[in-house]
């Protein structure tokens, strides 16, 4: 071994106090990095799994300009689910209704409320919304409505409490302090009227039963919706066949794989106007600034980083000056200045390779336990955690760099010692 | 200042405290510069080497031997032993050199310990040791028995006679007991730091 080697790793080894400063100060550092990645991509990752999971599948076919889809979804789903690589493929209709609901003999009504018209049975296969339903089942019939949980709460009265009926209001609870009554939203079983609009501008309104109740975490899904059999919404809206998106979910989510099946479908249907695009496109103005505050976030987990550094500068410039004596010693017997500077420039690798390896060490147990619980925070979507190793070498090998630098000073410094001097000092 | 030592010869610099006795031998020792005039070591004019050439010149040419010791506390007797040859990056066995001369000034058994868990007297025979690894020219000692009991300190004085006798180095030694060294082979007497005066501020050093 290098005697410049062994002698800084002595000289730090009987420093354990400054030595372990100086590893912690880099391991919290790549742990704050490791926390920072494990939250905010977690998020950023959980919001593209739901995206997909509910309201674009692997692939997202829409029309380019219209918005509505005209040819028969059957056409497009029959040549879809002829390639090996798809799952399933379901078409989607979308609108808006007024909701009127009759409880405890008072009408509650919601206006402008969404309405998803979906094909029950292919839906199940390609998204996972029937997954959603917390309570009751998915739409099963023509007059069987899917309420979102934010949706029955509302139509029920829930948000009108005491204080806010003797106000005359119905305000929102967190504003008002009243209490939330569990059992005052629509239940499965219920009866609720939709009142649409169709194509030519006449209202027309039909009643239906609530099969079920769709809850999500963070409100991702369908929430503020209601979901109703795709048939009964084109009946209604008086739009027979067409769909405004054709979701598609893949056996093999490879990009490869599904980039060709983008390829092919553009090429059978190029006169159709149709935009297709796989979930990162479609995901893609929702995700836009999420990722510019990761890039953010990330940036001051780095400079947080940095302020461990200045904490290795303090600490090995505390070592230099325990170490004057021994620096003036060596010097006398011929190190020479470049000796000194390697010695202390160990140190620094030393302090950074140990950081390195402890940060990672904790960062990795984070990573593991907010997997393993599948870590969410007061009721927000779960995150979705990955070990990505790309990143996670690149955090330790970045606060390796950074304290190789911050030893640079300290270690120039040490240099500038005159033996005669430094033999001096007691 | 004119001075010349002749190589073998073990001179003693005696002189009260603050008459310059140790700044002239920090200056032949190359840890301190002139303000003024020439050092010539061996030959050298050593006023004109850079800081790297005179690090070299110092590991290669000159053995140290400190008041204190200056053992480095993080290293063991042997490390410490081994350090000036390795500095040089001698290829040469450098383990078997340092045990023999361990050996030599009788601490064998104490080659594994610490720096910092032997004697003082110990500490100052390993210093002989780590002064010698070299086979310096000049052997440069400065108070090396001042730190010592006197029994101590003569077998000290013994030990640093023996080894120039043996591996006819010299050794010039400064101290302000001349008690302690009876047996010299020159005794140079330094008062105010102008005992010797030339024409010239100019020390020359022949070895």
């Amino acid at each position: 071994m290098d005697y410049r080697l062994n002698l800084a790793a002595r000289m730090l080894g009987n420093k354990r106090g400054s030595l372990i400063g100086a590893v912690l100060a880099v391991s919290i550092g790549i742990l704050v990095i490791h926390v920072n990645f494990v939250i905010f991509q977690g998020i950023y990752d959980a919001i593209i799994r739901d995206m997909s999971d509910y309201r674009f599948g692997d692939v997202f076919i829409t029309h380019q300009e219209e918005g509505t889809i005209e040819r028969s979804s059957s056409v497009y789903t029959a040549w879809l689910e002829r390639f090996s690589a798809v799952k399933a493929a379901t078409p989607r209709l979308g609108g808006t209704a007024d909701i009127e609901f009759l409880s405890m003999g008072k009408i509650n009504e919601e206006y402008d409320v969404s309405v998803l018209g979906v094909e029950p049975v292919s839906d199940i296969q390609a998204s996972k919304i029937h997954e959603t339903v917390d309570e009751g089942q998915y739409v099963y019939a023509r007059n069987s409505i899917v309420v979102g949980e934010t949706v029955a709460r509302d139509l029920g009265g829930c948000y009108v409490g005491v204080q806010s009926a003797l106000r005359g209001g119905g305000e929102d609870p967190t504003v008002t302090g009243d209490q939330i009554d569990a059992d005052c939203k629509v239940k499965v079983g219920n009866n609720i009227k939709l009142i649409m609009e169709n194509r030519v501008g006449e209202e027309v309104s039909k009643r239906f039963v609530v099969s079920g109740i769709s809850k999500t975490a963070g409100g991702q899904g369908f929430d503020n919706s209601v979901i109703v059999h795709i048939d009964t919404l084109r009946s209604m809206l008086d739009r027979p066949d067409e769909s405004n998106s054709i979701l598609v979910r893949m056996n093999d989510r490879n990009s490869l794989v599904v980039n060709d099946l983008i390829t092919q479908f553009s090429a059978a249907y190029k006169n159709d106007d149709l935009l297709i695009e796989n979930i990162e496109q479609s995901a893609e103005s929702t995700l836009k600034g999420f990722r510019s505050g990761i890039a953010m976030i990330n940036l001051i987990g780095y400079f947080g980083m940095m302020s461990s550094a200045f904490a290795i500068v303090v600490i090995q410039m505390m070592l230099v000056n325990n170490k004057t004596r021994e620096i003036g010693v060596m010097r006398a017997i011929g190190a020479k200045r470049k000796d000194i500077l390697i010695i202390f420039i160990f140190q620094g690798m030393i302090i950074g390779m140990c950081g390195a390896g402890v940060g990672t060490g904790f960062g990795l147990v984070y990573t593991t336990y907010a997997k393993i619980t599948n870590m969410q925070f007061e009721g927000s979507l779960a995150l979705e955690v990955n070990y990505n190793w790309e990143k996670i070498g690149q955090t330790a090998l970045i606060a390796f760099g950074l304290a190789v630098i911050a030893s640079l000073y300290p270690s120039y410094r040490a240099t500038k010692l005159q033996p005669v001097e430094a033999m001096r000092t007691v | 200042m004119s001075l010349t030592i002749n190589r073998g010869e073990f001179v003693l610099i005696v002189g009260s405290s603050g008459s310059g006795k140790s700044t002239l031998l920090n200056m032949i020792g190359l840890l301190d510069g002139p303000t003024n005039g020439r050092i010539i070591l061996d030959g050298t004019e050593t006023t004109q080497l850079s800081d790297s050439q005179i690090s070299e010149y110092r590991n290669k040419k000159l053995g140290f031997i400190f008041q204190f010791s200056n053992l480095l506390q993080d290293l063991s007797v042997l490390e410490n032993v081994m350090l000036p040859q390795q500095i040089q990056q001698n290829s040469e066995d450098v383990l078997q050199k340092a045990k023999q001369l361990l050996v030599r000034v009788g601490l064998e058994d104490q080659i594994p310990k610490r720096a910092n868990k032997i004697s003082g007297g110990q500490a100052q025979r390993v210093a002989i040791a780590r002064g010698l690894v070299n086979n310096p020219a000049i052997v440069l000692a400065d108070e090396p028995t001042g730190n010592l009991d006197s029994v101590t300190a003569a077998n000290i004085v013994k030990l640093m006679k023996t080894m120039a006798k043996e591996l006819n180095q010299t050794f010039i030694i400064v101290t302000h007991d001349r008690q302690q060294f009876p047996d010299v082979d020159r005794v140079i007497t330094i008062k105010d730091g102008r005992s010797f005066e030339g024409e010239q501020p100019q020390m020359e050093l022949m070895v």
